[in-house]
């Protein structure tokens, strides 16, 4: 089966569809357009510092390159820990069933740094599973859109608007401690901005 | 790895702090590369001016394929494979040549369904966060549970005291937060009643705090949502390709 998440509960499964949703979809998007001085969109390209070249669209290449300079294959790559462990290749969890965990705490789901969210669409769906869902629910399963060196983790829920999955990866919060504080910035600053207004230029 | 930045916040009694609030990232995805040796992944130059399909396709015709095995057109040995590290972004007009003067810039608001729905200058929307405005608890509390089903939350600031007097002032916060299993929406603006943002033409997003307690220690979470979770129209999910 492909193109499906599977997920098993209770020795059930239930078999969903499913579309990515992001916020454009929902609200559409705004964004920020250069125009030459005959009112047409500009396009972007990219001067190199020492001026030498200017680099307009497909004019460019990115890969994995060895120290030395030499360029390695995507197929050629392997994954290891920065303590030099060779990790394995991790399976595509797409049509293949995934034990449900849970019901979990809601709480765990703030944990998650979320990147991807899809709004399911179930071709079978266990009753025992639905009820729960309606109920409110959530469920933890490994997920793994491609083959590659780490799953990610998804909460299944149901709200009024249907049912979704929210995938991500876990993090990791420290305790604050009275005696151990922080240095408040000088400057306002923020690296981490999702921001919907997009500079095009 | 996290990004740390400044935010004025105030509690239940209109009591208000600037204390940091950093942005926690997960562990970074493994190392790549072969026989244990790690690799950088880098950008180079792939193509020089004039060599490019457009490019060789005006010069020798569509069918220019015995011309690349005749004489290798299409590569210019003296850029190719050169690493590009830093560069200067340049606007190029329709035509494609740079543009020397400085560009009108327009606003142009699409649809979900990304039909284009308005055009206009530019507006600068200020935050409505700052050293001046703290976010504020607006008492409105939601059960965790109700929350997540309710809103997708993209980014997360863990909020940490910066001396005794802000710890004191976070704890309370986090404890009462943890006791009922809740989570507190903050507003921002002189009145508390518009979304936070936290950087001049931000995006707008609601915010909940969520507080845990462990003793006498404590995190406290500001949850930031610009997305309700809901079924886009029709055409608006993107089908997805594994």
């Amino acid at each position: 089966m492909s193109r499906a998440i599977v997920v098993s509960y209770q020795g059930f499964e239930t078999v969903f569809g499913f579309k990515s949703v992001d916020r454009t979809a929902l609200y559409g998007r705004r964004r920020r357009v250069a125009l030459d001085a005959d009112g047409k969109p500009c396009t972007r390209a990219s001067l190199l510092d020492d001026g030498s070249l200017l680099l307009r669209s497909g004019m460019t290449g990115q890969g994995y390159f060895t120290p030395d300079g030499r360029f390695l294959k995507q197929g050629d790559l392997e994954a290891f820990t920065p303590d030099g462990i060779s990790l394995p290749k991790v399976p595509s969890t797409i049509g293949v069933p995934q034990d449900l965990q849970g019901p979990v705490s809601p709480a765990e789901l703030l944990d998650l740094k979320l990147a991807s969210i899809y709004v399911l669409q179930a071709e079978t769906l266990s009753p025992a599973l639905k009820a729960e869902l309606d109920g409110g629910a959530i469920f933890r399963f490994a997920f793994n859109f491609r083959e590659d060196y780490r799953a990610e983790t998804a909460f299944l829920l149901a709200n009024d608007n249907g049912i979704f999955a929210l995938v991500g990866t876990p993090v990791m919060y420290e305790w604050s401690k009275l005696d151990v504080m922080v240095e408040l910035p000088a400057d306002e600053m923020d690296t981490d901005d999702d921001d919907d207004l997009d500079f095009d230029f | 790895m996290t990004a740390m930045r400044r935010l004025h916040i105030s509690n239940a009694g209109a009591r208000n702090a600037v204390i940091a609030a950093t942005s926690v990232q997960p562990p970074p995805p493994p190392l790549m590369g072969k026989d244990g040796q790690a690799t950088t992944f880098r950008r180079f130059v792939a193509a020089g001016e004039g060599t490019l399909d457009a490019d060789l396709s005006a010069g020798l015709g569509d069918n220019y394929s015995q011309a690349l095995i005749d004489g290798d057109p299409e590569v210019a040995f003296d850029v190719v494979g050169r690493f590009v590290d830093a560069t200067q972004t340049v606007l190029l007009t329709e035509a494609g040549e740079p543009l020397f003067t400085a560009p009108q810039i327009v606003e142009i608001s699409y649809g979900p369904d990304g039909g284009e729905l308005e055009r206009k200058e530019p507006t600068e929307t200020p935050a409505t966060v700052s050293d001046a405005l703290p976010a504020r608890w607006t008492g409105r509390k939601m059960p965790i549970g109700d929350a997540v089903r309710k809103f997708a939350f993209k980014r997360t600031l863990q909020l940490q005291h910066v001396d005794g007097v802000t710890f004191d002032f976070l704890y309370a916060m986090a404890k009462e937060l943890a006791d009922e299993q809740v989570m507190v929406l903050l507003g921002a603006g002189e009145k508390g009643k518009e979304p936070l943002i936290l950087q001049l033409n931000g995006s707008p997003y609601r915010g909940f705090l969520e507080g845990r307690v462990d003793g006498e220690r404590y995190i406290l979470l500001l949850h930031l949502s610009n997305m309700e979770l809901k079924s886009p129209a029709a055409k608006g999910g993107q089908e997805v390709q594994p």
